[in-house]
């Protein structure tokens, strides 16, 4: 598959091709290959992106999974509009 | 050699490069990921102490240059800070008036001037506001990940998942240190490790007043500019900043306890979304991404310790920034690489930031602190 067009982060438009520059510029860590490209960065937080990073990653370098700096888990677990926070739902 | 590759250890190696030595970062995990990345990216000179306003006003002088040298995404967007109780606008007008007298421009504006820099605001309990026009925002990703490629691109070392366990000395002179890849040999060591720089100094029996104090964030998804300034309500200690890329982020302090593990608290998602919904209604609909927690490494008097360590030869510290050590990382560079090349800093007013201020008393007030 021409990596030009497989899209790997579909929140922030990033393509494979994308991510095998940073890892031949010498990236060789999630964290820094999420802040240059922002792939995990949008809607999904990286649920569905991050996994196909690191394999790709994995590959590339021959680390293992636990040794690419793979980001944490943070709340919320799904995306929640601000006005759930409120105390009844439409504050003034 | 350097102890942390946050920004303040890689803008300390930038400067040393510029003055022609090049230097080691050992980085205990990766950069950035200590406090630099989750950062509120807010920079400004609108402080209430000489020594604040001369390091910040030197940094956004800076800041304009590595905008061009390294392509950092930079932005002069001013800050806001909101005012609703009158002995508030008293204080602030007293510092508009020294922040004017040093240079700084900072005034006194009026709620249509506020609908002008953030149009979709609700002003209704706003007595006045204050306009900082040389503060901005610049992208704590950019500086961290172009400044390490340089770096790496020019000789000096970044090393990722090194980390520094012990300072040795001899004879009041620094030898080197000892780190989980073997023993490093320096002549000169620098602390850029945020609140593990009491940890290391601990072990040379040196107590260091910094405590960490638990702050919260979080970031909505992205929308179109809405508006350039960073935000401060002033009364509930809060801020909301709109990235470069659009997304909100927003902080607002909730009573943390120095040294506490920090959690994810409801109170604070509580109080954020209550202080910026009344602001910006619209905010209600928008969708929350993520929320993370950090510290501000906080000394008795707000202020950074940057300078040598009496009576130890080769050590040097820039640690405890409080919450500002982001926006300050340029000039503190520049300050610690004239320390360590010349024995001396240009901007004088850093001479009262090291450490031994604590010991003689001769602490630096300041007011503007927030978050």
């Amino acid at each position: 598959m021409d990596p030009e067009k497989v899209v790997v982060c579909r929140c922030e438009d990033v393509l494979l091709s994308d991510i095998l520059k940073a890892i031949e510029g010498g990236y060789r860590d999630l964290e820094s290959i999420k802040r240059l490209l922002r792939v995990g960065m949008g809607s999904c937080q990286g649920r569905h992106c991050l996994p196909i990073v690191a394999r790709v990653l994995a590959k590339a370098t021959g680390l293992r999974i636990d040794e690419l700096n793979y980001p944490p888990s943070r709340p919320p677990l799904m995306p929640i509009q601000i006005k759930c926070f409120l105390s009844d739902g439409n504050e003034e | 050699m350097i102890i942390g590759g946050g920004s303040t250890g890689l803008m300390i190696s930038y400067y040393l490069l510029k003055k022609g030595v090049k230097s080691v970062i050992a980085e205990r995990k990766y950069p950035g990921s200590g406090n630099t990345y989750k950062c509120a990216t807010g920079i400004r000179a609108s402080f209430t102490s000489r020594e604040h306003i001369a390091l910040m006003k030197r940094a956004i002088e800076l800041w304009s240059e590595l905008k061009d040298e390294l392509g950092v995404f930079y932005e002069r967007s001013g800050y806001l800070w909101l005012l609703s109780r009158e002995e508030d606008l008293r204080a602030f007008k007293t510092y508009v008036s020294f922040q004017n007298e040093h240079g700084v421009p900072t005034k006194v504006i009026d709620l249509s001037e506020v609908k002008r820099l953030a149009p979709t605001i609700v002003t209704k309990d706003l007595l006045a506001a204050v306009h900082d026009p040389l503060a901005g925002k610049a992208s704590p990703f950019d500086l961290v990940l172009q400044s390490w490629r340089f770096l790496v691109e020019k000789g000096c070392k970044v090393l990722m998942g090194v980390e520094a366990k012990k300072i040795l000395m001899s004879g009041g002179k620094v030898l080197g240190v000892e780190t989980s890849a073997g023993f490093i040999e320096s002549r000169a060591v620098v602390l850029a490790a945020a609140y593990d720089t009491v940890k290391m100094l601990k072990s040379l029996n040196i107590s260091v007043p910094i405590e960490p104090v638990p702050k919260h964030a979080f970031i909505t998804e992205a929308y179109r500019d809405l508006f350039k300034p960073l935000i401060i309500d002033w009364s509930t200690s809060s801020y909301v900043v709109q990235t470069h890329h659009g997304n909100f982020l927003v902080g607002s302090e909730i009573p943390e306890k120095p040294g506490d593990k920090p959690l994810s608290r409801l109170e604070f998602l509580r109080k954020a979304s209550k202080v910026w919904t009344k602001y910006f209604p619209w905010m209600k609909e928008a969708y929350l991404l993520r929320y993370w927690t950090g510290y501000y490494d906080t000394t008795p008097d707000h202020h950074p310790i940057i300078g040598p360590l009496d009576g130890l030869e080769g050590l040097y510290v820039a640690a405890g920034f409080s919450g500002h050590g982001f926006m300050m990382s340029p000039s503190v560079g520049e300050v610690m690489a004239d320390w360590i090349t010349e024995g001396r800093p240009k901007i004088l007013e850093a001479l009262n930031l090291s450490m031994s201020r604590f010991r003689e008393g001769r602490l630096v007030k300041e007011a503007a602190v927030f978050g």
